[in-house]
């Protein structure tokens, strides 16, 4: 008996080591998230200049959200590649919008922040980080894409690197119409 | 064996299954509505605050879990989700990381089921042992050791 239990034991032993050996690290710039391919979470707020934003409404166009917070050191490490892909995307056929979502910021902050490093895009208030959890955000920067019928395509957790966010948005416009 | 250890017996049995039958009524009983406040708490405590570690959204002061510790509170107070709801929504945006108490369904089960198993296999195997170390071990002495002793007793005389 003593036999059998202890091969048991080591083959379970085995089949553990050889788990944790094989196992590869995450290294994809797309973070897992349960809202992908889901329809987007129904977001209604204002933005920074007191306009009314519902992305429902955004509906034909690929929309951007990146979360933010203007003391995050990430963020604002980021914050050239998103004024430069925002730049080219304004002279595309069918440009995708690009909208900052505060994360547990001030206006007065963030109107600060984009006066002095650009970005002529709209902001949105996220009141109570309401929007923030409607899609699960827990540490910023992120970056979502929506597409044009409003489903959640992809989600950038952490600095975004140089032609990332293009090359991801050229893929998805291939692989789903744009 | 006499008829009072028998009835001593009895009495310890009936003791202890009537504890555990009203341990058991006491923790499954409801204990009456609930406040908002009290739905809140008591759902916040069972979520993990995403950016910490090992603390709930009731306890965690960091951003990401005052925003969850709110849309809890907003959709309380709507009225229009049950407790079970309201997590499973939370759960639905940050994944089954944000649950501290694991759910009893699919693959999370085996986190209530393994620890059973292992202990009645724990269980089993030192019984199986200790049966078969009472059956191989022997009890009579043998003949030299008896002449041993008789040698010795003898001598002490």
């Amino acid at each position: 008996m003593a036999p059998i239990i202890a091969s048991v034991v080591g083959a379970l032993l085995v089949a553990f080591l050889w788990v944790l050996v094989t196992a590869k690290p995450n290294t994809a710039d797309d973070a897992d998230s349960p809202l992908l391919g889901q329809p987007a979470p129904s977001v209604v707020t204002t933005t920074l200049n007191d306009e009314e934003f519902v992305l429902a409404r955004r509906k034909g166009s690929w929309v951007i959200f990146n979360f933010f917070n203007s003391t995050c050191v990430p963020c604002v490490a980021e914050h050239p590649e998103l004024v430069a892909f925002n730049e080219r995307e304004s002279t595309a056929a069918n440009p995708a919008e690009l909208y900052t979502v505060i994360n547990d910021d001030n206006d007065d902050s963030v109107r600060a922040f984009f006066s002095k490093n650009g970005g002529d895009w709209q902001k949105l208030r996220d009141v109570d980080g309401a929007i923030s959890v409607a899609f699960g955000v827990a540490k910023v920067p992120e970056t979502w894409i929506i597409d044009p019928n409003g489903y959640v395509r992809l989600r950038i957790a952490g600095k975004l690197s140089t032609g990332l966010l293009d090359e991801q948005l050229n893929l998805l416009k291939k692989q789903f119409g744009s | 064996m006499n008829s009072k250890s028998v009835n001593n017996k009895w009495s310890w049995t009936l003791l202890v299954l009537s504890a555990v039958a009203l341990l058991a009524f006491g923790s499954m009983r409801s204990s009456g509505p609930q406040t908002q406040a009290d739905r809140i708490d008591a759902i916040t405590k069972v979520l993990a605050c995403p950016t910490c570690q090992g603390e709930s959204v009731y306890v965690s002061r960091a951003s990401a879990a005052e925003s969850i510790r709110a849309e809890v509170a907003r959709q309380i107070a709507s009225g229009q989700r049950t407790d079970d709801e309201v997590i499973a929504f939370i759960e639905a945006r940050f994944g089954s990381r944000v649950l501290l108490v694991p759910r009893s369904t699919g693959l999370d089960s085996l986190i209530w089921v393994l620890p059973v198993f292992a202990l009645v296999c724990a269980v089993g195997t030192l019984g199986f042992a200790f049966r078969r170390w009472k059956v191989v071990g022997n009890d009579s002495i043998s003949e030299e050791d008896a002449q041993l002793v008789e040698r010795a007793l003898r001598e002490e005389q």
